[in-house]
């Protein structure tokens, strides 16, 4: 998918820095700012919505929301574009 | 600007850090303790691939019920189409409890009976399965890492370096601040998944990078053709359906799987996905699923999985996803799974000291046959054939020796790569690479295209993939995120021009591949190989003849 318009909630007060989230990622959506020691979602566009960043995080810090209707199966009936 | 260049060397460079690429580099260090061995991987090793993303199922085969030949016989008819290597699928079978103990002893959970065996769910007549939780990978990675293996993340390789028609290294960078890594290796294993071209999301880590770079260096790809996968999903959130394919309605409400299953199959087969699309163009659609009392009982096989690390994963996609699908409304969703890199039974490629496994080689070792890599047809062999290839290729590996020197590396040829590499990002104005992308989407996922095929609807959609490749010389980028999506961008453009010059060229239908103009199996001129290489920047095309005759199952005409 490309041009995403999924959501990604994320509440820093839960945060203990594990990295975990950035890790996780395998679209290079979320990156860590070592300083503040928290991840950066940098390229929200590029989420996936495949939830990996909300399951690993222990401390429920972060919430995913889809939306599906921004991922596209680009098939050639109207419907399905 | 100038991007830091950093050398690194390795005896043995592992590129990808999924379930092959970690297999590989531990069963190499169980084999030779003393090897050095680098696993480098674009996001993160033990959270990258796909097998900690689907169904984390393992294809189990009961030796002692069912031979390996009762299963090739079975495979080389129902699936692949006596185009697959029956040499290659014997040992594949041959080696299944070697692999899950492998597996078990490297810290992988596979749940087990009270009296020590495998707890193992029947899937038909001759296969079955084992779960396993989706933590596999991380736990493979640890054993690596135990082992001695070095790793090196948010790295991506972008090139294979060739000294006197060896493999001599790679070039990579860092994703994360465009550091160039010139890597020296003996022997170099690539690792790096399929081409999925980013339209599904739990595909979509392959991207045909490493299929791109084994291409370039001038190794050969066989089997390019079937990587036209594509799957029965919700029309909302886009969730699978397996074994959706048996329970098709049209909106007149005529059961229309039985317009192309006589019985039920091992698993979808691509005229499930040409039945949808005539019934929507003859104005039956859309088309939806009715399980009726069956339901409830791939419910109740659902709960079996007791698995704690990829439940949540789980759950939360199901539950996002019943949040928007409010009935059950079908269409495929093409995913791809090209896997064309040829390797031998060593799983080594044409090119000497450069070996591939899993998804990157799947039919290009032509294991499989007439079918695009897993899940094509064959549930659960996904996983552990990442891992049959990756024990396979440590052993090759072993057999011929490391070597005591590593081939001297070819500095204008790094030169020339690292110069190919940042040119995005030194081009003021250009393409963005998701422009290239989505016009590569556009040719391969209208599954008219590219899984029911038809010579003019093909020719059409490689036009478009043309104008892509020729925006593809032309883009920019204006950081390292980007710099890496325009290198996707360029494999993917490859990948879809292999996909629709090859299935060109085979005109007749065989297992998966389907075509509406030449619907019949031509043995008399098609039991080949389309062989697909890179002559001085030229796509050049070849065919070699299946062997069949040295195979115990042959074809009766």
């Amino acid at each position: 998918m490309i041009n995403t318009n999924h959501k990604i909630e994320f509440f820093p007060e839960k945060c203990v820095g594990c990295q975990l989230c950035y890790k996780a990622c395998f679209v290079d959506v979320i990156r860590w700012d070592s300083e503040n020691r928290k991840p950066v979602f940098k390229y929200v566009e590029d989420c996936e919505h495949c939830f990996y960043c909300q399951s690993v995080c222990k401390k429920e810090a972060i919430k995913v929301v889809p939306d599906y209707a921004s991922e596209h199966l680009l098939q050639s009936f109207s419907r399905y574009a | 600007m100038e991007y830091k260049k950093t050398a690194v060397s390795c005896d043995i460079l592992v590129v990808g850090g999924g379930i092959g690429g970690l297999s590989c580099a531990v069963s190499i260090k169980e084999r030779i303790p003393g090897a050095d061995v680098l696993v480098i991987e674009k996001q993160t090793a033990g959270y990258s691939g796909k097998a900690n993303k689907g169904g984390g199922v393992l294809q189990y085969f009961d030796l002692d019920r069912v031979k390996p030949e009762e299963f090739l016989g079975f495979h080389v008819n129902a699936i692949g189409a006596f185009l697959g290597d029956q040499e290659l699928m014997l040992r594949y079978v041959s080696m299944n409890h070697e692999m899950l103990d492998k597996l078990s002893s490297w810290g992988v959970n596979l749940p087990k009976e009270p009296d020590g065996n495998y707890h193992v769910m029947p899937t038909g007549p001759m296969t079955a399965m084992i779960c396993v939780d989706l933590d596999i990978t991380l736990k493979v990675r640890r054993q690596a890492e135990k082992l001695g293996v070095r790793f090196m993340d948010k790295t991506a390789m972008t090139d294979i370096l060739v000294t006197d028609e060896k493999a001599s290294g790679a070039v990579a960078f860092s994703i994360l601040d465009g550091e160039c890594y010139v890597i020296s290796a003996k022997k170099i294993v690539l690792a790096t998944g399929s081409q999925n071209y980013r339209i599904g999301s739990m595909w979509s880590s392959g991207r045909g990078d490493g299929i791109a770079a084994a291409y370039r260096a001038g190794a050969e790809m066989r089997n390019a053709e079937f990587g036209n996968f594509a799957q029965l999903v919700k029309v909302k959130s886009h969730n699978e359906i397996v074994f959706g394919e048996n329970y098709m309605y049209n909106a007149k409400g005529e059961y229309i799987t039985a317009n192309f299953l006589k019985h039920r199959e091992s698993d979808i087969n691509s005229n499930a996905i040409r039945e949808w699309y005539l019934q929507m163009t003859s104005g039956n659609g859309p088309v939806h699923l009715d399980f009726g009392e069956t339901q409830q009982e791939e419910g109740a096989l659902e709960r079996l999985w007791n698995r704690p690390y990829g439940r949540k994963f789980r759950e939360l996609n199901d539950s996002a996803g019943a949040a928007v699908d409010k009935d059950f409304e079908v269409c495929p969703m093409f995913i791809g799974e090209q896997s064309p890199v040829k390797v031998d039974n060593g799983m080594q490629t044409t090119i000497d000291g450069l070996y591939a496994i899993g998804d990157v080689s799947y039919s290009g070792s032509a294991l499989p046959g007439a079918v695009p890599a897993p899940p094509g047809r064959n549930r659960g062999s996904g996983i552990l054939n990442a891992v049959f290839a990756a024990l396979v290729c440590a052993e090759s590996i072993e057999k011929k020796g490391v070597g005591d020197k590593r081939p001297a590396i070819n500095d204008e040829q790094v030169q020339c790569c690292i110069s190919k590499l940042y040119a995005p990002l030194e081009r003021e104005k250009g393409y963005a690479s998701k422009e290239v992308i989505a016009l590569i989407q556009r040719a391969m996922a209208p599954v008219e295209q590219s899984v029911y095929m038809k010579r003019e609807r093909m020719e059409k959609a490689l036009e478009a993939v043309y104008e892509a490749k020729k925006m593809a010389e032309n883009m920019s980028a204006s950081d390292t995120h980007e710099l890496m999506s325009c290198i996707e961008a360029q494999a993917m453009v490859l990948s879809a021009e292999m996909q629709y010059r090859v299935s060109l060229m085979r005109e007749e239908s065989r297992g998966w591949f389907l075509r509406e103009d030449y619907p019949e199996t031509d043995n008399e001129n098609w039991l080949k190989w389309i062989i697909v290489k890179n002559s001085g920047g030229e796509m050049t095309f070849s065919t070699e003849d299946v062997p069949v005759e040295k195979w115990p199952v042959k074809p009766v005409n």
